[in-house]
């Protein structure tokens, strides 16, 4: 090949990738475009074939709806308290374990423990529902936030607890060291040494299971009421409800999706290095 | 100085405390519950029955593996698992390479793609059910123009496992596209810059320096969506309402869902939990494996 020939050949590369990066970032984000267009039609709109992409009036109509809908606002503040406590208990739970799981190789219920988190990690949620509906409903748990905290924490530990481990491994063991030879106490060097280095590790980690915890459905469709309801079953409600609301469903999705697609704007060289680190791990 | 013996005993005796409360969430929402599913699926618990629950030993079990069901919803969560895959690890693998050019702009193109990874599957999924619609949908007015007959996306068998597979690889895609680029961020550059000063073209780069090293990776990322498929609930719930049409697209944990909470057969859901426990136990040992080699 001549060095002409060649450099036509790597700027065809070029174009070549740039064209199929295109792509996939248009298939990405279609269907994000299509839900919040499809909030602000007009139920006509909607429904229009050829589809209309953007020559219609917009309307804020469907977010009326939404907003109107009796009891959304209690079930909006659900989700973000249940979220944001879930995540918290589950990151203070999981940092724990992390810490101990790298610094000793050998306390004596590591075997068990690591045998747990993986098993707890491969086993469908569905599975343990069965027999937690009926204990959680004879405890008089059933729609309780307090319950539903516990359970979300629960199910996010083994993943908070394997991407924390990564963390403090990075963690230099030499400098606790020194600390305690300085004099430090063990609560001292935790504190003080430990949780600062970490400290970007448990945003990482506490952005990955607050959007987990904001996602979960299986959960809170079986176990919540409507006191607990949260917004992902507010959203299912309305497949078998009113089929072919599609305006107000696009809304809702909307309320739903928006706070996700801020956060992942806002913090995506964190979620990109927190599952990086996490990830090569393995 | 303390002796460092004494030291490591301590830490020892701080990380026994240390994972109490770990322990305490596993028991409580694992253990207990699984041992309380071996329980139920020894009885016959069926909710409104007029019949005294009372220990029928394996007849559950019997009933299951009996089950034409059963298997199929064995056959279609293999068909999601290896036919995601198929999508998934191709595209995935593809755009981590593309990305790794560090092409000037593209770290917007990667932002853009890893967004369906993050948002709320039943948000999503009722879109793309929307999408999928056969007289409203978009995409059925987009291959109109190319097809004479588009498929029947959510009305008949194949096509609804193929939307299934679709939704699926469009949230997972982004996960397996990160692992593999953050494997490829931390490969030596030298092999690959070795074999290109040898004259080795990129195919043969890819083929014989780039994707050998990548393998560990992929061995963890194959392993995990093979989990999170068995696991996948929201998104068939919600596009093709519980494993419809028919039971076409019922997975095993449909299944056992269906089978407890929509026609409240507890006990013989529970011992459908309790096979599918069994079924998920080998992946448990694979993924310590790899995991020791990655």
């Amino acid at each position: 090949m001549t060095a002409g020939g060649r450099r036509i050949a790597a700027a065809c590369g070029i174009a070549a990738s740039y064209a199929a990066l295109g792509l996939a970032a248009f298939a990405a984000l279609f269907p994000l475009f299509w839900t919040i267009s499809t909030s602000v039609k007009q139920r006509a709109d909607t429904f229009a074939l050829p589809p209309r992409l953007f020559d219609f009036a917009p309307t804020l109509k469907n977010y009326e709806a939404i907003l109107a809908t009796r009891g959304f606002g209690q079930i909006f503040l659900n989700s973000i308290v249940i979220t944001a406590a879930a995540t918290a208990l589950c990151v203070a739970v999981s940092t724990l374990a992390a810490y101990a799981l790298a610094r000793s190789p050998r306390f004596r219920s590591r075997g068990a423990l690591e045998v747990g988190l993986i098993l707890t990690r491969a086993v469908p949620t569905i599975v343990v529902m069965v027999p937690l509906f009926q204990i959680i409903s004879r405890l008089g748990l059933y729609d309780s936030h307090l319950m539903l905290v516990f359970m979300y924490a629960a199910v996010n530990i083994p993943f908070a607890t394997w991407l924390m481990t990564s963390f403090v491994a990075q963690v230099p063991p030499a400098l606790e060291e020194s600390a305690a030879v300085d004099g430090a106490s063990r609560t001292a060097i935790l504190w003080f040494v430990v949780l600062p280095l970490i400290l970007p590790g448990m945003a990482a980690t506490t952005i990955f299971v607050a959007l987990l915890t904001w996602n979960e459905f299986l959960i809170p469709v079986m176990l919540a009421g409507n006191d607990a309801k949260t917004l992902p079953v507010f959203i299912a409600g309305f497949i078998s409800a009113r089929n072919l609301d599609w305006g107000p469903m696009a809304a809702a999705s909307t309320l739903a999706i928006l706070p996700i697609a801020l956060v992942t704007v806002l913090a995506q060289r964190k979620l990109v290095s927190g599952l990086a680190s996490g990830a090569v791990k393995g | 100085m303390r002796p460092s013996g004494s030291v490591e005993r301590e830490t020892r005796r701080l990380a026994e405390l240390l994972v109490v409360p770990t322990w305490v969430f596993l028991l409580l929402v694992f253990a207990v519950p699984i041992l309380g599913a071996v329980y139920l699926s020894f009885r016959n618990e069926t909710l409104g029955s007029f019949v005294a629950p009372r220990f029928i030993g394996l007849e559950n079990y019997a009933a299951a593996l009996a089950d034409p069901r059963f298997w199929e919803a064995i056959t279609t969560t293999l068909f999601l698992m290896v036919a995601g895959l198929a999508v998934q690890l191709p595209i995935g693998i593809g755009l981590a390479l593309l990305l790794h050019r560090n092409l000037r702009g593209t770290q917007l193109f990667r932002t853009a793609i890893i967004v369906p990874m993050l948002l709320t599957p039943v948000a999503v999924g009722l879109m793309w059910r929307f999408m999928f619609d056969t007289d409203f949908g978009i995409i059925n007015w987009v291959l109109g123009g190319i097809l004479t007959d588009p498929p029947n996306w959510l009305g008949s068998r194949w096509p609804a496992r193929f939307a299934v597979v679709i939704v699926d690889s469009w949230q997972s895609i982004p996960f397996v596209m990160l692992m593999v680029l953050a494997a490829l961020a931390s490969l030596p550059k030298g092999p690959a810059e070795a074999a290109a000063i040898d004259g080795a073209g990129p195919l043969s780069i890819f083929l014989h320096i780039t994707l050998p090293s990548l393998v560990p990776v992929i061995l963890v990322v194959v392993m995990i969506r093979v989990v999170d498929v068995v696991k996948l609930f929201d998104i068939i719930f919600i596009v093709t309402q519980r494993g419809g049409p028919g039971t076409a697209t019922q997975t095993l944990g449909l299944l056992t869902y269906n089978t407890g909470f929509i026609f409240f057969q507890t006990s013989r859901a529970a011992a459908l939990g309790i096979l599918l426990t069994i079924m998920v136990l080998p992946i448990y040992v694979l993924w310590r494996r790899v995991g020791r080699s990655a």
